[in-house]
């Protein structure tokens, strides 16, 4: 499945429901070369700012020095579910796309799956019942 | 699936209780005491009923005062709003979900009351003297957990409410862990308000729960509208149930814990607490043993309800909670738990933890594929 993230059926504005959330703990960042907004936890506010050299940046902050091919197709899957869907793919949807565990997933990136995967693929902050 | 998020949701539900449920709102599934139709008043013998044995499980003094509410928050806020005015203060503990804690905030933020917070023991206890240590001549309310969902520790809640009887407070428990698991007994612990809720324990549908007053409780109208009662007066009615109630009842949900209490007296909440606590005590001695397990829970399952919150070393709960789901198709629940102050207690804020909680279709295989999958995740732990 390949989707072009402006055209995604799904895309259809979470950027503006998120800047309106309430929540003010943004700020800019350089990343990859580009000044993006970001929240506390260094996830990016509007997901379409996403490039492979921001990418690149985030995973160095992460402890990768390079992506392997493993960590793009991780990343792309990612990517391309989120902009289909409107949302993050659940659990079993990325072991059956991947062909990898989750907890080979979550070996693949130091921060793990949530604040690694994610993260570097420039998904939103996962909402949690976490602070 | 293996389900161990019982402390959320009891899941699943007994299937017969729910087609009895669905059954009866088929046939009857009206507006309860609205209207001049028999089958209105069939409706509202079915919701008398339900207030009458609820009354009875929790052994309040008057059915009348069984107030139907969404579920344990909306019983909670109903209770804070109502009960506490402006210069009061409240005492409660660090043990508390945010459906008090927030309330609480939010009224202090207001500049409505003031409050403390009580800490825990070592092993997850509030002592009564420590509440009785800072109760204040304005202290209008106490208010406290019968069991912490994050530590399961169950309160004592019999002695605390001889403090405040003593002192003329009145006592609210939030019973969302505990109502359908550990007798309550309202009249002999001085609790002047239950709330609970029909999800958990239970084991209603989710959308019901109710406040059980005492008939000393004395509790202000915060919202108003139809009850179907003195409907020519544009004041909201002051009678119980109606004072605290608005607009249509969630029928359904009502017939459904009806239906549910039912399945619950005849298993016998004694029985049910008994085997799932037999194991919770397999879990915890499971869990006991795997390097990198931390595990939050009292050293003895005495006063405890069926669950446990524990962390692999290294790993972020969440992701263990990913990866329990997605690899060994286990459900749990992670993260703070809606009950922040006592994961900063434990050390754990901000992550939180994973929580397993059992309920009463929780099987010893179940329990030992846990302990498996986590004995696994710890070792393979990057």
């Amino acid at each position: 499945m390949v989707v072009d993230e402006k055209d995604s059926p799904r895309w259809d504005g979470i950027t503006p429901r998120l800047l309106d959330a309430g929540d003010v703990q943004q700020k800019v960042r350089c990343l990859g070369g580009k000044d993006v907004l970001v929240d506390k936890d260094d996830f990016l506010w509007r997901p379409e700012d996403w490039t492979e050299d921001l990418a690149r940046a985030l995973a160095r902050e992460c402890g990768i020095d390079t992506l392997n091919d493993l960590q793009w197709q991780v990343i792309r899957f990612l990517r391309e579910y989120f902009f289909y869907h409107g949302r993050a793919p659940l659990n079993r949807d990325i072991k059956a796309a991947v062909g990898i565990s989750l907890m080979e997933l979550e070996c693949l990136f130091p921060g793990g799956i949530r604040r690694g995967a994610r993260l570097v693929a420039g998904l939103p902050n996962p909402r949690t019942c976490s602070g | 699936m293996i389900y161990l998020d019982n402390a959320a949701t009891t899941f699943p539900k007994p299937a017969e209780t729910l087609r009895a449920a669905l059954e009866t709102y088929i046939r009857m599934g009206v507006s309860p005491g609205r209207g001049s139709y028999d089958l209105a008043t069939e409706a509202e013998d079915l919701v008398t009923t339900t207030r009458k044995r609820l009354a009875d499980f929790f052994d309040a003094p008057d059915p009348e005062r069984v107030i139907f509410t969404g579920n344990a928050t909306d019983a909670l806020n109903i209770a804070l709003q109502g009960m506490l005015t402006f210069g009061d203060h409240v005492v409660s503990s660090r043990l508390e979900h945010n459906s008090v804690l927030r309330p609480l905030y939010h009224m202090r933020q207001k500049g409505v009351i003031d409050y403390d917070l009580v800490s825990f023991d070592d092993n997850g206890f509030v002592r009564p003297e420590e509440i009785a240590a800072v109760i204040k001549p304005n202290t209008a309310l106490v208010i406290l957990t019968h069991a912490s969902n994050v530590l399961g520790t169950v309160q004592p809640i019999e002695e605390v409410g001889l403090v405040c009887k003593e002192r003329g407070i009145p006592l609210v428990v939030d019973a969302a862990q505990t109502a359908g698991t550990i007798p309550i007994d309202m009249k002999s612990w001085h609790v002047a308000a239950l709330a609970f809720t029909g999800h958990k324990s239970m084991l209603a549908p989710t959308g019901i729960g109710g406040l059980v007053l005492d008939r000393d409780a004395r509790i202000e109208l915060t919202r108003f509208g139809g009850t179907g009662v003195d409907s020519r007066s544009l004041l909201h009615t002051e009678t119980y149930p109606h004072r605290l109630e608005c607009g249509t009842l969630n029928l359904l949900g009502i017939i459904g814990l009806l239906e549910s209490l039912t399945f619950i007296q005849k298993e016998r909440v004694e029985s049910i607490h008994l085997r799932e606590m037999a194991l919770l005590t397999r879990l915890r001695d499971g869990l006991l043993g795997i390097k990198g397990v931390e595990l939050y829970c009292a050293d003895d399952l005495t006063c405890h309800v069926a669950l446990l919150c524990a962390n692999i070393r290294g790993l972020n709960p969440e992701d263990a909670g990913d990866i329990l789901d997605g690899d060994y198709g286990i459900a749990v629940r992670t993260g703070l738990h809606c009950a922040p102050l006592v994961h900063e207690s434990l050390g754990t804020s901000p992550h939180g933890s994973i929580r397993f909680s059992l309920g009463p279709f929780t099987t010893e295989e179940h329990v030992d594929r846990a302990v498996a999958a986590m004995s696994e995740i710890a070792r393979r732990s990057c």
